[in-house]
């Protein structure tokens, strides 16, 4: 990796999602000499797993195709993936940045062509999938996996599936003994993108997510309904394979809570309106929904889209935080809780009970490499003492894809903005 | 060696293709058929010694168009992207082997599958040229930037921050637009707690300070020309002095106006000056200074007041706003502050039905509010009375569930915003279009003055995308106009506050400067990001139709004074809408025309009619329909061994004569798959897919001419998560030829 | 002037202030975002005619006759789930005692609610020697609504007191006299104390 050049003219975004991946190419586009750094396999980040987008109900890994084939094309990027950011110093115009990366045990030859796949047996949960299904120890992340290069899970080291992969491959591509590395890096402007991750449901007690195999998470469900997700696409409940056409979404499940995340997630209410649109468009015929809200933040132009949510009439709104979720004898969830709209109990069992868990920052507020000023709910504000480190997307604050890449794009100015000064063309 | 073609073919017999494909014969194919000066095969061609053979081909064997037939252009797009050559991509991995069965019946077919990708990779090669420049490039390192607001005024001092000029043009006497007759702002940093200082001042203050910001105050645009590197703007002033200045790109911060009041009396305004609007009351905040604040009637200081959200907006009622305004609930609630601060002694009331206050910032204002003594009460308010001193609220507590009523000194209307885009073209053209039906004068209904005065083939502004906000349509792209070069940021976009509004500002300051950069290098803006080809036109085929100029989705091309198009390169998209649409076929590019792919349909080999081989046209959407049908090859879905796929930019760039000529040399099915194209368009190209869809209404002429079954054109609408649909439609054409039976027009 | 009346003048129908100025933790019930996961929460909520939200919903809409004359808060079992769920972290059972308690100072509470009719006896019964006298509480409890259904109520209990009996956690004799701390007195004085103090915060800053 000593072949990469960096100086304070470079930028490092670190997070190769949605915003990193904006942010890196707006740079890159305009010249800048780029460094995206992504922890994961593979670029995309959460939206690689999102089946559809609100409001317009097309496909993420759409805009992504266009990204990539962008990444692709540039010459001013360059990508390191398996890559995470432990050490930050300097300041603005001048930073040295320490990355450790991870051993893919794959290197640059790799055709992607499967073989090595075919070759190994041991199977492990599947992340892309939220361990809804299961994948080889030789594996691609998903079918849009950029770099396009397979990975050797850690796990299979020193067994003989390790050998039988590296037997596969025709190419040379398998080093099993790549090891773990550290890498120094200088860049003039960091542009941190780390970054959401869904909130743990498991600390939503009531809601019994860790009990009850028919209540699951909306980032669950996004898997769920891709085609190429564990269930194929259909609309089935854990449990039994039963098609799920009572479907019942609980709003705010962590977020606006003080004993969860103080914040408003922004997208959850948005995106419990897009997943009924699943609900009713899989069982167009009987499918029902009920959506538990507080208030329903449908803000700006989305109103259209709630609006005509609340002009089918099979879905139903609750202003009600659920109490709490016990199970009938069916493994039926059964919601209970007051809609407190002229106060009246229900206790109301569904087929599937989805929790529209909220966004929380990724890296821990404790645990970013360098001094900056974060928030009590761990964004990134944007303060002058951060130098030329410039949040991107949801790090700062919990925002929709659309907002991320505005803010994002917003970030990759800020930093041309010192790079251009460091190199004398700026302000 | 400049103009001199040599063609060169690589092979590669990586990932089983070896074992699977004759290689003998498709190097013979390519040479003797194909032409290619050059043919070579490598067993790992994507590796460092196959690329390093292909470039030594280039550097010393003047190796000028790379023909490489190993697996799908979305694979290993970085090994081979040679610099200074026209590459084209014969797809034997994904587009053949990967989605047929590895067994011995199969051989046959497939290794004529195989065959046929490389006679269309060399053809395709053979009429593609390496991309030249348009000498159409300029520099100009100043943005417009029009509206001096909080977004204007943010865009123009980042856009100089980055060593860049901009020069704003506003409308109005001073810089500053709604928030500078604010009082205060919505926080901006934590714990989001009271209301700050707008900032207005310093900001002014900055711009003024900046030798590379110009401010034009008093102006307007009356014509804006040219394109992305060299646009030209008269910027008039209201004494009617005109001057002409040159752009690299243009921001359009044009904001909004607030919604008019008067359309709400059954919410008393205008019946008592005590019912104002947010806007009116940031005045009476203003002249109380930090005191208190006295209401308008009788300068009375105000010890109760109402707020009523939503007014006149989330609302079917004619003359309301159907949309949601985003800022109101922050604004009430900072309003409410206003009297908290000073006297907590207030009773303040915001009358909601949603409180909208998203993210970490919007939720801590409101706690902060609560925490204030601000009561927040869900209710729908059906009407305002004005009393004699206080004025009675009359809503429906929907928590009590109860009709009831509240008395107030002051009652503030949460309305609206709306923005400042200019006419809406499109549906004056509707109007237009029904006047002229109805054999009636058209007269424009509402006049409202051009923003931007393009002298666009396609109008003065900005095309509107619903309830009179601007572009972008795109989720993962959201400054992606139509007009490429302009930017709209702020409200005008989509109702925001100042928070959103200056990241906007600030994201279309980058979007403006990556535009004039794109510019100065002839490169394409999304989605062919970087592309460098651009369209060219034979002007002796031309009849001056106008069609490419009236379809052209950006509004890239002009017509000169005898109705020949003029293309601007630098607003093209290179989506070949235009060359779809050409009737004389006279618009191409270096590398993509009709010819690149007309000739590619027509070397395929075409089976006898009773080989009972039939050959189907699969024309791919190449951002969506292409990457499905990779995706499913790599997931083992196989289809029909007589398709072959030819990737195109936009289904809108199909021209019909390849329709026509496939017919006619006997392929026996076509099938089209495009992107989405209703409201919810997904077509990159905004309308590529449905204008193709419209000219391919027009194909079953054309097939009944040649006395062919409709059945044999097909289009479909794939998404990229089609990877079981795709093939599977391939493979329904495939039924349904064997239904109908084969074309009899074989050569 | 009662006390009532008095509130009534002094508050000029806020009651949200009159709440926040005179009722413990009363401060907490602006925070209120009327989610109602305390009311779904709440173990007896079918009991309740106002749940805790819709009563601050109500305190907030100036419902003050409703409020403090409602049954709704002495329902409260002091059980907790609803300050553990509440999103806002109201301390929600305090509230509803608190609201009881000043409703009761202003002598407007319901009348014949057995929850405050408990209240009353447990506190006397305990005040009388320092300890509660379960067999008497127990007694007094049955015979409230007179000696028929007293003969009744205790026949129905007869099992639980024989079964407290032998555990010891009750004892016949109790009926005559009774266990208790040493020197009541002394306790009733530092009770009285401490009601001389409390009155005279409530004449300084209300609660």
């Amino acid at each position: 990796m000593s072949d990469i050049v960096a100086s304070n003219e470079t930028i490092v975004v670190v997070g190769g999602g949605i915003s990193g991946m904006t942010s890196a190419l707006e740079a890159a586009e305009c010249g800048k000499q780029v460094i995206l750094i992504e922890k994961n396999a593979s670029l995309g980040g959460r939206v690689a797993q999102l089946h559809k987008y609100f409001p317009k109900m097309c496909h993420p890994t759409c805009g992504m195709e266009i990204n990539l084939q962008r990444a692709k094309r540039n010459r001013n990027l360059r990508i390191l993936t398996m890559a995470e950011v432990t050490e930050v110093t300097g300041e603005s115009g001048d930073y040295s940045l320490k990355v450790s990366l991870k051993p893919r045990y794959v290197n640059e030859n790799c055709t992607a062509c499967g073989e090595c796949e075919k070759a190994v047996e041991a199977e492990f949960d599947d992340e892309f999938n939220y361990g809804m299904s299961k994948r080889k120890g030789a594996y691609l992340p998903h079918n849009m996996a950029y770099p396009q290069r397979f990975v050797i899970d850690a796990n299979i080291i020193g067994t003989d599936d390790a050998t039988k992969a590296k037997e596969a491959c025709k190419y040379d591509a398998i080093d099993l003994d790549m090891q773990d590395e550290v890498i120094d890096l200088k860049a003039g402007a960091i542009i941190w993108a780390t970054g959401w991750q869904p909130y743990d449901a498991n600390k939503i007690q009531p809601y019994g997510y860790d009990r009850y195999e028919n209540v699951i998470t909306n980032v669950e469900f996004e898997r769920l309904m891709d085609p190429q997700g564990p269930t194929g696409g259909k609309l089935v409940r854990p449990s039994d394979g039963k098609e799920a056409k009572n479907v019942a979404f609980i709003q705010c499940a962590g977020s606006r809570d003080r004993n969860h995340l103080r914040h408003c997630s922004r997208i959850c209410c948005m995106a419990s309106l897009k997943q009924s649109k699943y609900v009713r468009s899989a069982y167009p015929e009987d499918g029902k929904v009920s959506i538990y809200y507080i208030d329903i933040r449908a803000i700006d132009r989305f109103e259209d889209f709630y609006k005509s949510v609340q002009d089918d009439e099979g879905v139903t709104f609750i202003k009600s935080k659920v109490a709490n979720i016990i199970k009938d004898k069916d493994d039926n969830p059964v919601l209970k809780g007051v809609d407190t709209e002229g106060y009246n109990r229900y206790e109301t069992p569904y087929d599937l009970v989805v929790l529209a868990t909220g966004m929380q920052p990724s890296v821990d507020q404790n645990a970013f490499p360098i001094d900056i000023v974060i928030n009590q709910d761990g964004f990134i504000e944007p303060d002058e003492s951060n130098g030329a480190i410039f949040a991107a997307g949801s790090t700062a604050d919990a925002l929709d894809v659309n907002r991320s890449v505005q803010h994002a794009t917003a970030a990759a100015l800020r930093a041309i903005q010192v790079v251009n000064k460091a190199a004398g063309t700026g302000a | 060696m400049a103009d001199e073609k040599k063609i060169g073919a690589y092979m590669c017999k990586g990932c089983g293709l070896g074992e699977r494909l004759d290689f003998d014969n498709m190097k013979m194919i390519a040479e003797r058929e194909g032409k290619a000066n050059l043919v070579k095969e490598h067993d790992f061609l994507c590796s460092a010694e196959g690329v390093k053979m292909i470039q030594d081909d280039i550097d010393n064997e003047g190796v000028t168009n790379v023909a490489i037939c190993a697996c799908s252009r979305r694979a290993k797009t970085e090994a081979f992207n040679f610099e200074g050559v026209a590459i084209t991509r014969g797809n034997l991995r994904e587009g053949v082997i990967w989605v047929r069965p590895d067994t011995d019946e199969a051989r046959e077919t497939t290794q004529e599958m195989a065959e046929d990708y490389v006679r269309m990779a060399c053809f395709e090669s053979k009429f593609t040229q390496v991309p030249k420049s348009s000498e159409q490039q300029g520099r100009i390192d100043n943005v417009l930037v029009v509206g001096g607001g909080v977004t204007g005024m943010t865009a123009a001092i980042e856009i100089a921050k980055a060593g860049y000029k901009a020069s704003i043009v506003e409308k109005s006497g001073a810089l500053g637009g709604h928030l500078a007759d604010a009082w205060k702002d919505i926080p901006s940093r934590s714990p989001y707690a009271d209301p700050v200082d707008t900032g207005v001042a310093d900001m002014i203050a900055a711009i003024e300070a900046d030798a590379n910001i110009t401010v034009h105050l008093n102006s307007t645009l009356t014509k804006t020309s040219g394109a992305p590197g060299r646009f030209a703007a008269d910027i008039s002033t209201e004494s009617g002095s005109t001057t002409t200045e040159n752009f690299g790109a243009i921001v359009q911060a044009s904001g909004y106006k607030d919604y008019d009041a008067n359309q709400l009396p059954e919410l008393g305004y205008g019946k008592t000056p005590d019912v104002v609007t947010q806007a009116e009351l940031e005045k009476l905040a203003v002249e109380a200074n930090g005191g208190p604040i006295k209401r308008p009637s009788d300068g009375k200081e105000v010890t109760s007041v109402a707020f009523v959200q939503c007014a006149g907006q989330r609302s079917d009622k004619e003359g309301h706003l159907p949309y949601c305004s985003g800022t109101c609930c922050l604004t009430s609630i900072k309003q409410a502050m206003y009297f908290k601060d000073n006297n907590s002694d207030v009773d303040t009331t915001v009358i909601y039905t949603d409180l909208r206050t998203p993210g970490a910032p919007g939720e801590d204002f409101y706690r902060s509010g609560q925490q204030k003594g601000v009561v927040f009460t869900k209710g729908e308010v059906s009407e305002v009375a004005a009393g004699s001193d206080a004025h009675s609220v009359k809503f429906k507590d929907l928590i009590l569930n109860e009709d009831t009523e509240m008395q107030a000194d002051l009652v503030v209307l949460a309305t609206g915003q709306v923005p400042n885009s200019g006419p809406d073209l499109e549906m004056q053209a509707d109007d237009k279009a029904d006047a002229e039906e109805a054999g009636e004068e058209y007269v424009q209904e509402i006049p409202v003055d051009s923003i931007l005065n393009l002298d666009y083939r396609q109008g003065p502004d900005m095309p509107q995308l619903v309830h009179g906000f601007t572009d972008s349509h795109f989720i993962c792209f959201p400054y992606e106009t139509r007009r490429t070069g302009i930017y709209t940021a702020g409200p005008v976009r989509r109702p925001m506050d100042s928070l959103q509004a200056k990241e906007d500002g600030t994201g279309a300051a980058m979007k403006a400067i990556h535009a004039l950069e794109d510019a100065a290098q002839g490169r394409a803006a999304h989605p062919r990001s970087g592309d460098l080809s651009f369209p060219s036109f034979r002007q002796e085929g031309c009849t001056q139709c106008k069609r490419c100029t009236v379809e052209c989705p950006f509004g890239a091309i002009n017509e000169d004074e005898e109705g020949y198009p003029q293309f601007n390169e630098a607003r093209c998209r290179r989506c070949g809408t235009c060359m779809g649409a050409c009737p004389v076929r006279v618009i191409s590019f270096e590398n993509y025309s009709v010819d690149t792919v007309g000739q590619q349909i027509k070397n395929v080999e075409m089976p006898d009619e009773f080989d009972e081989k039939p050959r189907i046209l699969v024309l791919a959407c190449e951002n969506d329909a292409y990457p499905a049908l990779d995706m499913a090859a790599r997931n083992g879905n196989h289809y029909s061994e007589f398709s072959r796929v030819i990737p195109v930019r936009c289904l809108g760039s199909v021209n019909t004569i390849w329709i026509t000529d496939a017919l006619n040399s006997g392929y026996d099915g076509i099938v089209l798959m495009g992107c989405r194209k209703d409201d919810d368009y997904q077509c990159h190209f905004v309308r590529g897919s449905r204008l193709a869809g419209i000219r391919m209404s027009k194909i079953d002429d054309t097939l009944e001419q040649l006395n062919l079954e409709p059945d044999r054109v097909a289009t479909y609408e794939i998404a990229i998560t089609d990877v079981d649909r795709a093939p599977a439609l391939i493979n329904e054409m495939a039924e349904t030829v064997e239904k109908v039976g084969m074309n009899p027009f074989k050569f | 002037m009662s006390t009532n009346t008095a509130m009534v003048e002094k508050y000029r129908n806020n009651f949200l202030k009159e709440v926040e100025a005179n009722v413990e933790e009363g401060e907490w019930v602006k925070m209120c975002m009327q989610c109602g996961v305390c009311a779904g929460s709440c173990p007896l909520g079918n009991a309740w005619e106002h749940p805790p939200q819709e009563i601050f919903m109500m305190i907030r809409a100036g419902k003050r006759e409703d409020v403090l004359t409602s049954d709704s808060m002495w329902m409260c079992t002091s059980c907790y789930n609803c300050i553990v769920r509440c999103p806002r972290e109201l301390p929600i059972t305090h509230i509803m005692h608190g609201l009881a308690h000043y409703a009761k100072r202003l002598g407007i509470q319901p009348k014949g609610n057995p929850t405050q009719w408990f209240s009353e006896v447990f506190w006397n019964n305990m005040m009388k020697k320092g300890r509660v006298n379960e067999l008497k509480l127990g007694l007094s409890m049955y015979f409230k609504d007179g000696f028929v259904s007293g003969i009744k109520e205790s026949l129905k209990n007869a099992k639980l007191g024989m079964n407290m009996q032998k555990t010891k956690r009750m004892a016949p004799m109790e009926f005559f006299g009774g266990h208790g701390v040493k020197n009541p007195g002394d306790l009733q004085k530092i009770i009285k104390k401490a009601q001389e103090l409390e009155a005279a915060r409530i004449e300084e800053h209300g609660k």
